[in-house]
């Protein structure tokens, strides 16, 4: 066994003495970060009432509510169902495609290497955050006042607030791209459309397809989610359900949801590989 | 004839290229060379009109260069054909389409926008990439390529433009040494036998030497050399690369005895 000779510690800690004697200031940090984020949580609680007594009382509910859903049953609903799976599928599909559509555009004016000024970016960013800034939740409660109850509100809304989401994830990947594909192009006498069309998107194209295709997998959810304020498809029939205490119905339809997000999974990841390729994404 | 007078570009306060002057006839081969910072690259970045110059005039022909715009502009970057140091092409389109990018200049944009490439433009894109024995990898995906192969479809791009000059930035500097001598003879032999002129940047005095029939030798952004190749003595090269001298004179980089001049057509054989 090797041993090392005995250093001398008086010497070394007068050499390094923020090593053996760490400030009271910074031993006490953790400690009172700790407390402080504890403080919080706890006012948290009583703030918003949160009683473990209600708990207890509601899990009997709850447990109830469970088995009343065994065994999910459609009664004679499915092919209502069918119709309103797909029409969420639709407005999911639907609302994604449009706002890439309009987000490509909008998305060059916002990428610094097509415009350089930032007095012309600065207002296209702006805009693009404050569209985003809104949840879907809330467009869809707009766009059902505007256009009336439906599906059509469903697309409205998923295609305004991905509008904003896609404008600002689109420009950053044009920022990303290589910019030295983009100057061949120039060098070669192209104009600024031909840098474009040949220097950017072939570049971009696969990375925006990738964006698209998990962002219709997202909104399979979220077109659920919109449609119980009223904008159409399967969460207005789960709402409904709920509402009349169809517990059977009701867990059908959740597991109708759960085939469909998982479907739109594998085929939206089956088709990132095939675009992106293997290497790009391992 | 190209003429550059007073030519400057200054990044803040650090000139890149410093009043730099100096004319080429047309169809000469002339080597470049320098120091890596000497502002080499710059000088030809300006040529082409991928940096602007912040003083001096460039001339071709008698019409003043740097005053160009819009589409006049993009005729002369057509006219003096840029090759890279890292190729630039871009890696998702395929080879062919690369080189169908030096024909931007000539065809309508509604054509080129919508890849309604005329007939014609291909079958000049096609025997471009048959002289330099790419033909038939027309179809890959440029990023799919070697270096020495997507350099040679650079070259095949720069010739489509129907160049008066081609202006070649460090082009074998990624390269292996076999790749390195396809490189140089491929630009040799468009020098020789479409009589179209380059100027080539160099980090190799013995690859200038060989193949450069002028070399303009630059240190710290100045032109301190402009002569034949038997003029450059080692005293000036020393200077010229000063610290890094004995790494670039050295027989390092294997360099073909004397630059003979392959017959069009024969690199597809070597």
């Amino acid at each position: 066994m090797t041993r090392l000779p005995v250093p001398d510690s008086g010497d070394l800690r007068g050499r390094y003495p923020e090593v053996f004697d760490r400030p009271v200031s910074s031993r006490l940090a953790l400690p009172a970060m700790l407390l402080g984020a504890f403080g919080i949580f706890a006012f948290g609680l009583v703030e918003l009432e949160f009683s473990p007594a209600r708990m207890l009382a509601g899990l009997n509910q709850l447990g109830w509510i469970t088995m009343m859903m065994i065994p999910p049953d459609p009664g004679s609903s499915l092919p209502a169902y069918l119709v309103a799976l797909g029409e969420t599928l639709s407005i999911a599909l639907l609302g994604t495609t449009l706002a890439a559509v309009l987000a490509l555009p909008i998305s060059l004016l916002a990428a610094k290497n097509i415009v350089p000024s930032n007095i012309f970016r600065f207002p296209v960013r702006r805009f693009l955050d404050s569209i985003r800034g809104v949840d879907t939740l809330i467009w869809a409660l707009v766009w059902i006042n505007v256009v009336g109850l439906g599906p059509f509100a469903g697309v409205l809304a998923i295609a305004v607030s991905d509008f904003g989401a896609f404008g600002k994830l689109f420009s950053e990947a044009i920022e990303g791209a290589d910019r030295k594909q983009v100057e061949g192009i120039r060098a070669s006498g192209g104009n600024a459309l031909h840098e474009i069309r040949f220097g950017l998107m072939p570049q971009v194209l696969p990375v925006i397809a990738g964006q698209v295709l998990y962002f219709i997998e997202s909104n399979t959810r979220s077109a659920t989610i919109i449609g119980i304020v009223g904008a159409g498809g399967i969460g207005l029939q789960l709402a409904e359900q709920i509402r009349v205490l169809e517990w059977q119905k009701v867990s059908f339809l959740i597991l109708m949801i759960l085939v469909a997000v998982a479907a739109i999974d594998w085929i939206s990841g089956k088709l990132r590989f095939a675009i992106i390729g293997k290497r790009a994404v391992a | 004839m190209l003429v550059v007078e007073g030519l400057t570009c200054r990044f803040g306060t650090k000139a890149a290229v410093d009043n730099a002057s100096f004319s080429i006839a047309p169809g000469s081969f002339v080597g470049v060379i320098g120091r890596s910072g000497a502002g080499k690259s710059t000088l030809l970045r300006m040529i082409n009109r991928l940096a602007a110059p912040t003083e001096g005039r460039i001339l071709f022909e008698g019409v003043d260069v740097t005053a160009l715009r819009g589409k006049d502009l993009r005729q002369w970057r057509a006219r003096s054909a840029m090759i890279f140091q890292q190729f630039n092409l871009v890696g998702r389109l395929d080879v062919l389409t690369n080189v169908l990018m030096g024909r931007l200049a000539a065809i309508p944009s509604w054509r080129s926008l919508t890849q309604a490439w005329p007939e014609q433009d291909k079958a000049l894109a096609m025997s471009a990439l048959e002289q330099f024995d790419m033909a038939s990898l027309a179809a890959q995906r440029a990023d799919q390529l070697s270096g020495g192969q997507q350099q040679r479809v650079a070259i095949a791009r720069a010739l489509v433009q129907e160049p008066d000059i081609i202006l070649a930035d460090e082009p074998i500097a990624s390269l292996d040494p076999r790749n390195t001598r396809i490189v140089m003879d491929a630009l040799l032999r468009i020098n020789k036998h479409f009589g179209i002129t380059v100027i080539c940047n160099l980090h190799s005095l013995d690859l200038a030497r060989s193949y450069c029939d002028r070399l303009i030798g630059m240190s710290a952004g100045r032109v301190v050399f402009d002569g034949a190749p038997a003029v450059l003595t080692d005293l000036i090269a020393r200077e010229l690369y000063d610290l890094e001298a004995n790494d670039v004179m050295g027989s390092a980089s294997p360099v073909p005895d004397g630059a003979t001049v392959p017959e069009l057509g024969t690199a597809a054989a070597a």
